[in-house]
């Protein structure tokens, strides 16, 4: 067979010329799910250094290793009380389907952990299935209702996502059926733009004011979050804790979405492990760290990245597409219906289409039917306990009673970009880029 | 501080003397104990008086108010007998706040349900993100108003700003006066009978008569419903 040497352009790569083309064909930018597809510096340029001689193990299978978690102990009298450092993050009843919300409740309830409403407000069937549900204040306002709010046991008000820090929230006509469009007063059908802003306050001073309305409204009882998309990470850390925030909630611009502009995903905002920094050092310049709680999202999928996030300092991590995945996204099932949409598993990114192969990221009832709630909630929590676990060995292995002990100290980093982020030496060296000379 | 004054039976509370948290403990303590009426006693300008308050207790605030009176309130009848600050009626569900001086920004921002009545002007963003409450402005309202409005209805006596309307999903508004601009697809209709009708059960009330001006009525075009090439430029040039 002849040989042929294909040159490929590293300016306009094949993925470059295909948007090119699709925006030619579509007259608009593209809209997808998944988060940012790029490589940046991640959790997995870090490694731990475990104990040898130097530190003593705790006996994997013997000695106790905590790893309860408290969020919200600043002002509210109800602070959270989990039994694991890892929640669910908001994803909306309308991007995902009735029953995928349900088994992430049902889940993180078997877990002793949170989950979280989102951009569409609170179905009555997650409160149910949810042990603790945290309750999303976003720009759009959908479905906000005082009456929810006193049923919430948290708020979240969000400021900006990773994935769109900036941007408002999008909902393809597809997804907008009668139930969604009803419990967000929307005609059916439509393509739902929503706001970037909230629509009753501009800047810290007002979210101050804000924040005290939320407490009135529910006596101080339950604990307010701020969520933040990973951008100026240093002030707007500083501005939420001003303004009276509980727990600071920062996702990293891996975070995902079920839709956003692709411009906005790869171009947006700073990656998370560079964000947990800023944000401890942040923390730690205002000496709230441990008064305020810090809860970080964005691209976090094993119990090493939970383990790392908590070793820079964060105290909690939120998960969003993981749970999903572990739910069946992206199971190689159902494979004709995947490439009706052209893709394929381990590929597809296409939640904003409504047309989810596995029933997750969908209205349609024929495709929700695919998604069997029940092993979805053991398959989700079988994969959080999984984390927990991991990060426990890693926690035990590093010496440490308690997860939350896990330390910067117990790290370096493998790229010089990791070490500079992270602040930890470049591994087998004393250097940590950009702080101490060579 | 609660104490009866001679010349009325009206129970008052004195913002004075009680921080915001003590004056909202007490404001929804009566209205579950079924008082049917309180006077707020020097405002001062304070912020997050009546936030999430339930009930039919009718509240009369005596003198200026700050951001956020009778936010998330469900069903109380509020006046406030000076102007008040931003986000005034902020996600009501039911009931009444009428202002009998200005609006600042953001008045009845989200509501859901209920009537916010201006008898001043209001402020930007008036009846921004309404989500089926009634708000009503006797003078002038400023720019955005009515900014992605869902539902529900947004009456101007007097002029109204520029962009109104943009982005409006659903819903009507009345214009009495000037209009500056319409936003991004918003339009106008035919004003129908009925809408005469409504109008005056709005606004009599307040002593204005509709037929003294020449109302228009602003829907939404749906003409931003899709996302679609051709709506290039009204997507590039929304404001
Ligand atoms: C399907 C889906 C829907 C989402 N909907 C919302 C939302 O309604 N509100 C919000 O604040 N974030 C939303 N997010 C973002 C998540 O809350 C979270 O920030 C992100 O998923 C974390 O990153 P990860 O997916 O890499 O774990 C959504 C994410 C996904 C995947
Ligand atoms: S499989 Fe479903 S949930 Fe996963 S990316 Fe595709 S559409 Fe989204």
């Amino acid at each position: 067979m002849e040989r042929r040497l294909l040159n490929t352009s590293q300016t306009f790569t094949p993925e470059a010329i295909a948007a090119i083309q699709e925006s030619a064909e579509l007259g608009r930018y593209s809209i997808r799910g998944f988060g940012a597809f790029r490589n940046v510096p991640r959790l997995d340029d870090l490694v731990f250094l475990t104990a040898t001689l130097t530190r003593f193990p705790l006996e994997g299978y013997r000695e106790r290793c905590e790893t309860r978690t408290v969020l919200g102990t600043r002002f509210a009298r109800k602070p959270l009380e989990l039994s694991v450092p890892i929640t669910v993050a908001g994803m909306s009843f309308g991007a995902l389907s009735r029953t995928a919300k349900v088994a992430l409740g049902r889940a993180a309830s078997l877990v002793g952990t949170s989950t979280t409403t989102g951009d569409g407000g609170m179905l009555a069937a997650e409160r149910e299935a949810s042990a603790k549900l945290v309750y999303q204040c976003l720009p759009s306002r959908y479905g906000f209702s005082p009456a929810d709010l006193k049923k919430a046991d948290a708020i979240e008000i969000v400021v900006g996502q990773g994935a769109k820090p900036g941007g408002g929230g999008l909902l393809l006509g597809q997804k907008v059926n009668q139930v969604v469009a009803g419990m967000r007063t929307l005609p059916e059908g439509v393509d739902q733009r929503s706001p970037c802003r909230h629509p009753d306050w501009i800047g810290p001073d007002d979210l101050r004011i804000k924040i005290e309305e939320l407490r009135e409204a529910t006596d101080w009882e339950i604990p307010i979050y701020v969520k933040l998309g990973a951008t100026r990470v240093t002030d707007d850390v500083k501005l939420a804790v001003k303004a009276g925030a509980d727990v600071i909630v920062l996702d990293g611009m891996e975070g995902g979405t079920a839709a956003t502009q692709s411009t906005f995903q790869d171009h947006v905002g700073i990656p998370t492990l560079p964000a947990i920094v800023l944000a401890v050092e942040a923390l730690k310049d205002m000496d709230m760290l441990g008064e305020v709680q810090l809860v970080v999202s964005g691209g976090i999928r094993s119990g090493a990245d939970v383990a790392k996030a908590l070793a820079l300092g964060a105290d909690a991590v939120s998960l969003g597409t993981a749970t999903l995945v572990a739910m069946g996204c992206n199971k190689p099932i159902y494979v004709e219906d995947y490439e009706k949409l052209g893709t394929a598993p381990y590929h597809c990114h296409h939640c904003h289409t409504g047309l989810c192969p596995v029933g997750i990221a969908t209205q349609d009832e024929a495709l929700m039917a695919r998604l069997d709630v029940d092993q979805a909630t053991t398959h989700v929590a079988n994969y959080l306990q999984t984390l927990v676990m991991e990060a426990q060995s890693l926690a035990r292995a590093c010496g440490k009673s308690d997860v939350h002990n896990l330390e910067r100290e117990d790290l370096v980093a493998l790229t010089l970009e990791a070490s500079a982020m992270a602040r930890v030496p470049l591994a087998g060296t004393q250097w940590v880029v950009g702080q101490n000379p060579l | 501080m609660l104490d009866t004054p001679a010349q009325t039976s009206v129970l008052s509370l004195d913002c004075a003397q009680l921080t915001t948290r003590e004056l909202n403990q007490r404001l929804k303590a009566l209205a579950t104990e079924g008082i049917p009426a309180v006077r707020i006693l020097n405002p001062e300008g304070r912020h997050n008086v009546a936030v999430g308050l339930t009930g039919p207790i009718q509240v009369t605030i005596e003198g200026s108010i700050g951001y956020y009176c009778g936010g998330l309130a469900d069903g109380p009848t509020l006046e406030i007998l000076g102007s008040s600050g931003w986000s005034l009626g902020e996600n009501l569900m039911n009931g009444q706040i009428l202002v009998r001086g200005n609006a600042s920004a953001c008045a009845a921002a989200s509501a859901h349900g209920g009537r916010v009545i201006v008898l001043g002007n209001a402020g930007p963003r008036a009846g921004i993100s309404l989500k089926g409450a009634t708000l009503v402005v006797l003078g002038n309202v400023s720019y955005s108003a009515a900014f992605m409005m869902q539902a529900g209805r947004l009456i101007i006596a007097g002029d109204a700003g520029p962009n109104l309307g943009d982005s409006m999903y659903q819903g009507e508004i009345f214009v009495g006066g000037e209009l500056t601009s319409l936003g991004a697809d918003a339009c106008e209709t035919e004003i129908t009978d009925s809408d005469w009708q409504t109008l005056e059960q709005e606004l009599l009330p307040w002593g204005l008569d509709p037929h003294s001006r020449s109302f228009k009525k602003i829907v939404c075009a749906g003409e931003l419903y899709h996302f679609k090439a051709k709506d290039w430029s009204k997507w590039k040039d929304a404001y």
